[in-house]
């Protein structure tokens, strides 16, 4: 694989994060940089502007940037950074937190463009669990 | 005799089974491999998180089409999550589906994956 898409995990809660983050490598997907962007910066629960600024900056390697919140204001700070700073290749994506993530990270260790990766985690929403 | 049938053998010796290998003769595409191969394997574990996610990855390089079916459930196994709904259980047997110019390949991986899996 060239450049793989990097992912970020972003979520209110360090632990739910860090824990998305170890389950994706078990999934096969160590080759594709995930940074998990969980919790306040003083480790409290709650969304940090500044860690989701340098998970983005930390799983970049030029093939683009997948950004999965978890709900609410994981949303409204992630919005923040990217309004700051837009870039057409770093993405918002609305898909389940961790179907998504697992679909996204799979797509990416295939080797697959940002684009496919989007798509693939957007497509959690539609397969059944059961 | 079917050219490739020996290279589906070692398999049946595994406890799994090729039920077919053919080039599509009938096809009209002059330099286009279209072949259709399909093979059968008893899970050595449930098709959990670990093994769809390399089921996934490997189907995804190649150009055949794919599937692969698991009683009345049939899914693409580039999608993760498909594979991981389908729900088998160790001891079942899943069946791999590919028709393209790789199928053979594709199937023989598949299969191989599904084998080893833990």
């Amino acid at each position: 694989m060239e450049h793989p898409v990097g992912i970020v995990l972003v979520s209110h809660s360090a632990h739910l994060a860090a824990g998305l983050r170890e389950l994706l490598a078990q999934i096969g997907s160590d080759a594709v940089p995930v940074a998990a962007a969980g919790g306040r910066s003083d480790g409290g629960i709650g969304t940090s502007y500044e860690l989701v600024e340098e998970a983005i900056r930390h799983v970049d390697r030029g093939a683009g940037v997948l950004v999965l919140p978890d709900l609410g204001s994981s949303v409204l700070t992630t919005r923040a950074v990217l309004d700051d700073h837009p870039r057409p290749d770093v993405v918002l994506v609305d898909a389940p937190f961790v179907e998504g993530a697992v679909a996204a990270a799979v797509t990416a260790a295939a080797g697959a463009d940002l684009d496919s990766v989007i798509h693939a985690a957007k497509q959690a929403r539609d397969v059944p669990k059961l | 005799m079917y050219p490739n049938s020996d290279a589906a053998l070692p398999n049946t010796a595994l406890g799994n089974t090729a039920f077919g290998n053919f080039d599509n003769a009938g096809f009209d595409n002059a330099g286009f491999d279209n072949t259709v191969f399909e093979m059968a394997v008893t899970l050595p574990a449930n098709l959990h998180a670990r093994p769809a996610g390399k089921l996934a990855q490997a189907a995804a390089r190649f150009s055949s089409g794919i599937r692969i079916d698991y009683g009345a459930k049939s899914v693409n196994p580039t999608g993760v999550l498909a594979v991981m709904s389908l729900g088998a259980t160790v001891g079942t047997v899943v069946t791999l589906h590919a028709e393209g110019p790789d199928a053979e390949e594709a199937v023989q991986t598949l299969a191989r994956i599904l084998r080893e899996a833990e």
